[in-house]
């Protein structure tokens, strides 16, 4: 059997305008202060219980979201046919923990019927389709130390499609892992966990867009090893150049199937003509 | 884009509470058998919910050696198997390494899974990070040595069908010259079984296993568990066609939305299902009245055999008497992450075979759903088109179109 030729890609590098981000790192002991004020926006219309089961990190990136939003100056009905991808970071470890407690002492009655659906690795973007009203797709990405590159991946396949008006990217993780070992009433505790959350409204970039571009290419590359003094691409990474000021004209990271992603702003590339980014990969900063 | 590239399906690897390879599930479908059994893999004593469908003893792939899996947990072994059965089943196995072999694999819990698994083991993995398990997507890019992307997509019951439309998607890209897609799920534990139990979504009908999974009965009482996986080989059309590789069927339309509504509750209001379904058929070209068969998302579950019933009353409108429908989670339960991956096979079958798998436990037929129910026994018919519903928690929609090429 003969290999097929392969084809060249239809769309190697898909880009997109960032219209607006939220970015933020919440220490664990503060996130049970997240949960009774969601999403302070004022088109949003959530009972204070909404978050009551969900998990640490899906408050947190909801209030990422939230963050968005009023960068957005947009009722929240906008974003009505939007999707969502939710990449959450080992999602569920600390309430597992406490579940597996639960059982051990109660048996099968102690455990929650709601550790499942709000500890599954679709729960971030579900939640957050459920309190925008999205109608669009929502699903979960990655999961695991990956989930950054899986959902640029995801996401890149979604925009080059060109069928949503818009696309929801949150990530979320805790640095160190919210372990069962951490309690919330110990004041001595070693380094505290911090949950850190970016969420990223995307949209196909318009005509004369100023602002923030993400390009997402390469995917068409077989995996490889990252080259030499290239930055693999980690979120929390992300979160600095977002709130950086004043805003850095490119950024560039090595994704871990051998694929890139970009922000740059956006003037940049249209017709202004910028040493950073009209040279060779390696001048553009590479963040570390 | 050139979104109107064909992709085929050309390999399938499974396994299943009805079997672990396509022709044994063919085979048990089309017989109507149930592989739903009390549970023997752990204790289910103070469990409401004591049955389900579990998947046998997962082989070892040809090519890999036995031993080398030995440490493997269940859900990696099954991930494995379904990857490799399907490749070998396509005729890549042996060129897999020589081009750009994509990888989209559904998965809803993987972590929790393991730290559950390795807790009832005596392990601390939970509470040592440093000790976490490989992710399953990297762990098969190399095991099977794939060298194009890979990505885990979770949409609860729904990701098998967000599986397929990414692959078939990076296809029509040109990022893959070949892709791997589909669910893998071994959620059946004992909190897992519990948790469901205690949300009252499960069938306490213990005394009668294989009798429990009834969708559409009137006297249905939730859902059965089950576990298991399958994964498909897609490719291009053209490409297939000229190495005369075998065709299951074409992936012709996808279509998805989201309730908005509750993470576990079906939404009253139809009309997010029902926009999913209807951008499956305008994706692949189709109307309602040329599909043949729709696989049902149906769990058994009172609140969403009805729901869905209403989403296809609108969807087909006249033409829903004569559209032959049935939930093939009568037999082999809800696979829950992948139960849209392995409703696929039903469909494929659907194809193949030219007869409709059945809903078995019908015998009283509830009076709000009123389908053209394939009742307990399969049935020859003429099938070209094909339509596969999932609904997840999480409030996804998602419809698959499977068409004979």
């Amino acid at each position: 059997m003969s290999a097929p030729s392969l084809s060249a890609p239809v769309a190697d590098e898909v880009a997109s305008a960032i219209l607006a981000h939220g970015a933020l790192r919440v220490p664990a002991r503060d996130i049970a202060a997240l949960r009774q004020q969601p999403l302070p926006h004022p088109t949003a219309r959530l009972s204070t219980s909404f978050l009551k089961h969900a998990d640490e990190q899906t408050v947190v990136g909801l209030v990422a979201v939230g963050q968005a939003l009023e960068r957005l100056d947009r009722d929240i009905a906008s974003v009505r046919g939007w999707g969502v991808l939710g990449a959450p970071r080992f999602l569920g470890r600390f309430a597992l923990a406490e579940a597996l407690r639960r059982f051990a002492d109660e048996g099968a009655w102690g455990i929650s019927p709601h550790l499942i659906p709000h500890r599954s690795l679709h729960a971030l973007s579900g939640t957050v389709s459920q309190a925008l009203g999205i109608q669009g797709p929502n699903f979960g990405v990655g999961g695991g130390p990956d989930a950054g590159t899986e959902v640029f991946t995801v996401a890149a396949a979604l925009l080059a499609d060109g069928c949503l008006p818009g696309l929801w990217i949150i990530m979320t993780g805790f640095e160190p892992e919210l372990t069962p070992q951490f309690s919330t009433s110990t004041s001595d505790a070693p380094t505290e966990p911090v949950c850190s959350a970016v969420a990223l409204a995307l949209v196909p970039p318009p005509p004369h867009h100023s602002g923030r571009t993400l390009r997402i290419g390469g995917l068409c590359r077989r995996s490889s090893p990252t080259p030499a003094g290239q930055a693999v691409f980690r979120w929390e990474s992300l979160i600095d150049v977002l709130t950086t000021q004043p805003l850095l004209p490119a950024t560039r990271w090595q994704l871990s199937n051998g694929g890139w992603v970009a922000v740059e702003l956006a003037e940049r590339r249209v017709g202004i003509a910028h040493p950073a980014v009209e040279s060779a990969e390696g001048s553009m900063r590479n963040c570390a | 884009m050139n979104k109107r590239t064909a992709v085929w399906i050309t390999g399938v690897g499974a396994a299943t509470p009805l079997g672990n390879s396509y022709a044994a599930i063919a085979e048990n479908l089309l017989a109507g058998r149930s592989g739903v059994r009390l549970l023997c893999g752990f204790d289910t004593s103070q469990h409401p919910s004591r049955i389900g469908g579990e998947v046998s003893a997962i082989p070892c792939p040809d090519d890999c050696q036995p031993e080398a899996l030995g440490s493997f947990s269940r859900l990696q072994r099954l991930t494995l198997w379904c990857c490799a059965t399907a490749l070998q089943d396509a005729g890549w196995w042996p060129k897999r390494s020589d081009t750009r072999l994509g990888l989209v694999l559904g998965t809803g819990a993987e972590w929790l899974v393991h730290w559950e698994a390795d807790a009832f083991a005596g392990g601390q993995r939970i509470a040592q990070p440093l000790e976490d398990n490989e992710p399953l997507v990297r762990q098969a890019c190399r095991l099977l040595q794939l060298s194009g992307p890979a990505v885990s997509v979770s949409a609860a019951c729904a990701s098998g069908n967000y599986a397929l439309a990414q692959a078939r998607r990076w296809l029509e890209l040109g990022w893959v010259d070949v892709c791997l897609a589909g669910a893998c799920d071994m959620v059946m534990t004992p909190l897992s079984l519990a948790g469901f139990g205690n949300l009252r979504a499960l069938s306490r009908r213990n005394d009668d296993p294989q009798g429990a999974s009834r969708p559409f009965d009137r006297d249905r009482d939730g859902f059965v568990m089950g576990e298991g996986g399958a994964m498909f080989v897609l490719e291009r059309a053209d490409g297939a066609r000229r190495r005369g590789a075998r065709c299951y069927g074409e992936v012709a339309g996808n279509g998805a939305s989201s309730d908005a509504y509750h993470m576990v509750i079906p939404s009253p209001h139809p009309e997010p299902a029902i926009a999913a379904m209807r951008q499956a058929l305008e994706d692949a070209r189709l109307n309602p009245q040329q599909v043949d068969y729709v696989n049902a998302h149906a769990t058994s579950t009172p609140v969403g055999d009805v729901a869905e019933a209403r989403v296809l009353e609108a969807v087909f409108g006249e033409a829903l008497p004569s559209v032959p429908v049935s939930s093939t989670k009568s037999m082999t339960g809800h696979l829950l992450t992948a139960a849209a991956a392995v409703e696929a096979i039903a469909c494929l079958v659907a194809l193949e075979r030219q007869a409709l798998p059945p809903t078995i436990n019908l015998h009283h037929p509830d009076p709000e759903i009123r389908l053209c129910h394939v009742a307990n026994q399969a049935r020859e018919h003429p099938v070209r088109v094909t339509v596969s519903n999932s609904f997840g928690f999480g409030g996804s929609n998602t419809c698959v179109v499977l068409k004979a090429a």
